[in-house]
């Protein structure tokens, strides 16, 4: 493990004395375990000690938050800005919000170190975070515009590693809707980012994750989060393009009436990897959770679904959903699912499904017969097979642009 | 020995047999391994082979990741051989029966004259650590096959069982499996010869009697080329304060266009209301259709046991071949069952079908836990699978875990899977048409579980449909 690493603490801007003890026992505790492997249950499909160890040596810690790219902006639709560099809060602009409404601060200091730890990544990321932001809207406030949070990554990034963490409350009866957009360069590095969302009475977050281009980032989000009554979270993953992403989503449905949708649109080609794992507790009656996840695999990509829903005994009138589907195009491609069930209550709708196969032979057939030819009809089955994710969206300018993008990955297909 | 006598004697499943019993000393360890192999009169490869699973055993750890917890078992508190001193012992008195055991069974109506009616089937009795009869021996040899106990078949068929016995389930396997290997005492043997369908149901019934004994049956089944076998287990148990062990192995093997069925009605004590008592069923059944075209299908009843933890599973090697499984799981009370299946899908044109129905009631716990692997190879292979769970009450719980993975672009896995309770409107009509709530609850139960109980065998189902009412009386209102 030593010589996996190369960690100085002293890159970590904010460092100081007062932090350098926990963060070094963070780390040691860290290196005593490793990187997840798959003997661990969570992990058992991806294996990410080895995975890492193939790609990476020496790994470092970044520093550099230098940027003079010129940033492109989406010009689909109005939308608020946001604009982290290498993970780090670079510059904000609410243009659309009343002011004081939407709050955003940069989280300079580590402040979870005494969070329970919630696995040995937590404590990777403890030990070398570099913060991230803290976003809150305040109380009956509803944005008149989405927000979008470039992400960017510098191109000299090869063998770094990104720590953030970032905080989201919503207040009471107050509506946001966030768009992660990543930009990558070419270089090869982790991301390793820790997420606490906070939605209040009736407040509804929406979150949406997209990938620009292709990249060969390595990222692992986690994403915890409680709900209050009659709240709603709903995260779309869409975030195709990557060589490897575990995006991890532990809500807790602590009051009557909320909700959590969780849909995933996943179109993986050569030597991509993707997990999605949630896990979503019932734990107060009449709420509802959805999941829908969508995977097509080209060439050797590798594709992963680890849902659970736990049921709590007092958690009557559930009504849970998890649907997994893969197209697996390629002999070489895999599709692994594990969609779990844990139910202590006896008044509930609770179901699962999950499928995988090849695309519908008689359907191209069908196609076929009309004149189209091979390849467009597998796109456009492919394309229906994906969009079908988008319905959830209401805003018909943000779906037209999620369509777009997935129009040009599927473009790539061949 | 007949089996109509048989079941006049020692078979009235949940009473204690006071018989003198012949055991081996206490604890696992060498010596009670050749003290095993002496007394069965073993060859010197057999020992060498138990020998060899004792050594793994020592450096395996007791698997934990199953969902019902246990308190650690003591193996060196175990008597790992047991057997009536003399089998034309007769039970001594009905007296000591729980009268509540033999209400079961009485309206259960089968241990005495419903089984004889069973004349169509051989049965292999096993009573603790030994067979104690074969029935119908003579009727199966003149076809060539061989029924008989396992102890048996390694002195007159060590060919068979050399080329067979662990080519399924590995001497290394697992912990549970790897103790079976060391310390198995009888079983059932069954050799079908090609192109010959067995002519009856073949069963083996299962019987624990003395305190602190583990069972460690095992059975292995072998159908060769274009055969037919249908084979039934059952088993019961005396109630006891304490936990005993049950850790059989059961290895199937289908060459080409062979076919094995599989049934087991488990009905072993299940521990009184509080969970004290009862059976740990901890059993590795495997199955191999290593031939083209074979078949391997298991039906399973678990109804007893505090502790179910099984997976009855299907290799699918040979092309074209297939593998089912079908279950019903009931726990009432304080039981735990964790179980389910591995289709293993490695041959072309491999198809499998799981259809799993879990109920619990009271403050049971019951697990779907099942893996369908489609390898590189595996093209055009298919896999359906379905799971049911039933919950009665909000102190029960009802798990699905399963595992699907996909390694091929030509083939096709479904999963779906459903929780929910009895009906309120389905129990309205019921009641209404005069039915009181119980023989609603039952009449509703066997309709949820009417797709697995009809791929038991007629002699079967019957037991099956009325030990599912049984094992959920008194967990309504």
């Amino acid at each position: 493990m030593e010589n996996l690493f190369n960690i100085d603490f002293k890159r970590i801007p904010s460092f100081n004395d007062k932090e350098a003890a926990e963060r070094e026992k963070n780390f040691e505790l860290f290196l005593k375990r490793g990187f997840p492997n798959k003997k661990d249950e969570n992990w058992k499909f991806s294996d990410l000690n080895y995975i890492i160890r193939k790609n990476f040596k020496n790994i470092t810690n970044n520093d550099d938050y230098k940027f003079d790219e010129k940033i492109e902006l989406i010009n689909d639709f109005d939308h608020n800005k946001i604009i982290l560099i290498n993970g780090s809060l670079e510059s904000c602009d609410l243009q659309f919000e009343e002011s004081g409404k939407v709050t955003i601060e940069s989280l300079k200091t580590f402040e979870g170190f005494y969070d329970k730890i919630k696995n040995n990544l937590d404590y990777l990321n403890k030990a070398l975070s570099t913060g991230g932001f803290n976003l809150e809207v305040q109380k009956d406030y509803k944005c008149k515009k989405p927000i979008i949070i470039y992400n960017y990554f510098t191109v000299n990034l090869d063998n770094k590693i990104i720590n953030n963490s970032n905080k989201i409350k919503l207040s009471q009866n107050s509506e946001l809707t966030i768009i992660d957009y990543n930009i990558g360069g070419k270089s090869k590095f982790i991301k390793n980012t820790f997420e606490k969302i906070n939605i209040d009475k009736g407040a509804v977050l929406k979150n949406i994750v997209l990938q620009k281009t292709k990249s060969d980032g390595y990222f692992y989000r986690n994403i915890s989060g409680t709900q209050d009554y009659n709240s709603s979270y709903q995260n779309f993953i869409l975030s195709s393009g990557l060589k490897f992403n575990k995006i991890e989503i532990d809500m807790n449905l602590a009051k009557e009436k909320s909700s959590c949708y969780i849909l995933s649109g996943l179109n993986l080609s050569k030597e991509e990897h993707q997990e999605i794992k949630t896990q979503i507790n019932h734990l107060a009656p009449n709420c509802k959770s959805y999941q829908k996840i969508k995977n097509v695999l080209e060439s050797d990509s590798n594709g992963v679904y680890q849902g659970k829903i736990f049921v709590k005994d007092v958690a009557q009138k559930t009504d849970a959903y998890q649907l997994s589907k893969a197209l697996i195009l390629n002999d070489k491609a895999e599709f692994n699912a594990k969609p779990e069930l844990e139910i202590y209550a006896d008044d509930v709708k609770c179901s699962h499904g999950s499928t995988s196969g090849s695309i519908d032979a008689d359907a191209i057939h069908y196609l076929m017969t009309r004149g189209i030819e091979l390849r467009t009809a597998k796109k456009l089955l492919i394309k229906g097979f994906l969009n079908e994710i988008f319905d959830n969206i209401p805003e018909e300018k943000i779906r037209t642009f999620l369509e777009k993008s997935i129009a040009i990955q599927i473009d790539e297909i061949r | 020995m007949k089996s109509e006598e048989l079941n006049n004697q020692d078979y009235k499943y949940g009473f204690t047999t006071e018989i003198e019993n012949f055991k081996a000393p206490k604890g696992l360890s060498e010596k009670t391994i050749r003290f095993i192999s002496e007394i069965k009169k073993e060859p010197k490869w057999m020992l060498d082979w138990r020998l060899k699973a004792f050594n793994r055993l020592k450096v395996l750890k007791e698997p934990n990741w199953q969902k019902p917890k246990y308190p650690k078992i003591n193996y060196q508190d175990f008597y790992y051989y047991s057997a009536p001193k003399s089998m034309k012992d007769k039970p001594k008195s009905l007296d000591e029966v729980d009268p509540k055991l033999i209400e079961t069974y009485n309206k259960l109506g089968i241990p005495l004259n419903e089984q004889k009616r069973l004349s169509g089937v051989a049965v292999d009795a096993v009573f603790d650590s030994v067979s104690v009869a074969t029935t119908f021996k003579g009727e199966l040899d003149k076809k060539g096959i061989i029924f008989c106990p396992i102890s048996e078949a390694i002195q007159k068929h060590p060919d068979l069982v050399k080329k067979y016995l662990g080519s399924v389930i590995p001497l290394s396997d697992h912990y549970f499996a790897t103790l079976n290997s060391a310390v198995f005492t009888d079983g059932s043997f069954v050799y079908i010869p090609p192109n010959t369908r067995c002519p009856m149901e073949l069963s083996t019934y299962f019987r624990i009697n003395a305190s602190e004994t583990g069972q460690f049956e095992r059975t292995l089944i072998i159908a060769d080329k274009g055969s037919y076998v249908s084979y039934l287990e059952g088993c019961t148990a005396p109630m006891r304060d304490e936990n005993q062990l049950h850790a059989a192995n059961v290895e199937l093997v289908a060459l080409d266009d062979a076919e094995i069925k599989y049934s087991t009605v488990q009905n072993w004590y299940p521990g009184d209301k509080d969970g004290v008592g009862g059976i740990y069923n901890f059993v590795t059944k495997r199955g191999a259709c290593r031939g083209k075209n074979s078949k391997i299908s298991w039906t399973q009843v678990e109804t007893g046991s505090a502790i179910t933890w099984k997976y009855p599973s299907c290799i699918l090697q040979g092309d074209n071949s297939v593998g089912e499984f079908y279950s019903i799981a009931i726990t009432n009370n304080h039981q735990k069952a964790d179980t389910g299946t591995k289709m293993i899908h490695l041959g072309k044109n491999t198809k499998s079908k799981i259809i799993s129905k879990g109920i619990s009631a009271g403050q049971a716990d019951n697990t779907y836990r099942g893996l369908v692997d489609i390898g590189a190879k595996a093209k055009n292979s298919r896999n359906y699978t379905q799971c049911d769970s039933l919950l009665m009450g909000n102190k029960c719980g009802a798990h699905t875990v399963p595992y699907i993975r996909n390694k091929n672009s030509s083939s096709t896995v479904e999963h779906e899977a459903t929780t929910s309770k009895i009906n309120e409107d389905q129990l309205f009509y019921c009641n209404q048409r005069g039915l009181n709530q119980e023989e609603a609850v039952s009449l509703i139960v066997n309709g949820f579980c009417k797709e697995v109980l009809q791929q038991l065998p007629m002699e079967f189902a019957v037991e099956a449909q009325k030990l599912v009412s049984i094992s959920l009386e008194g967990s309504v209102g």
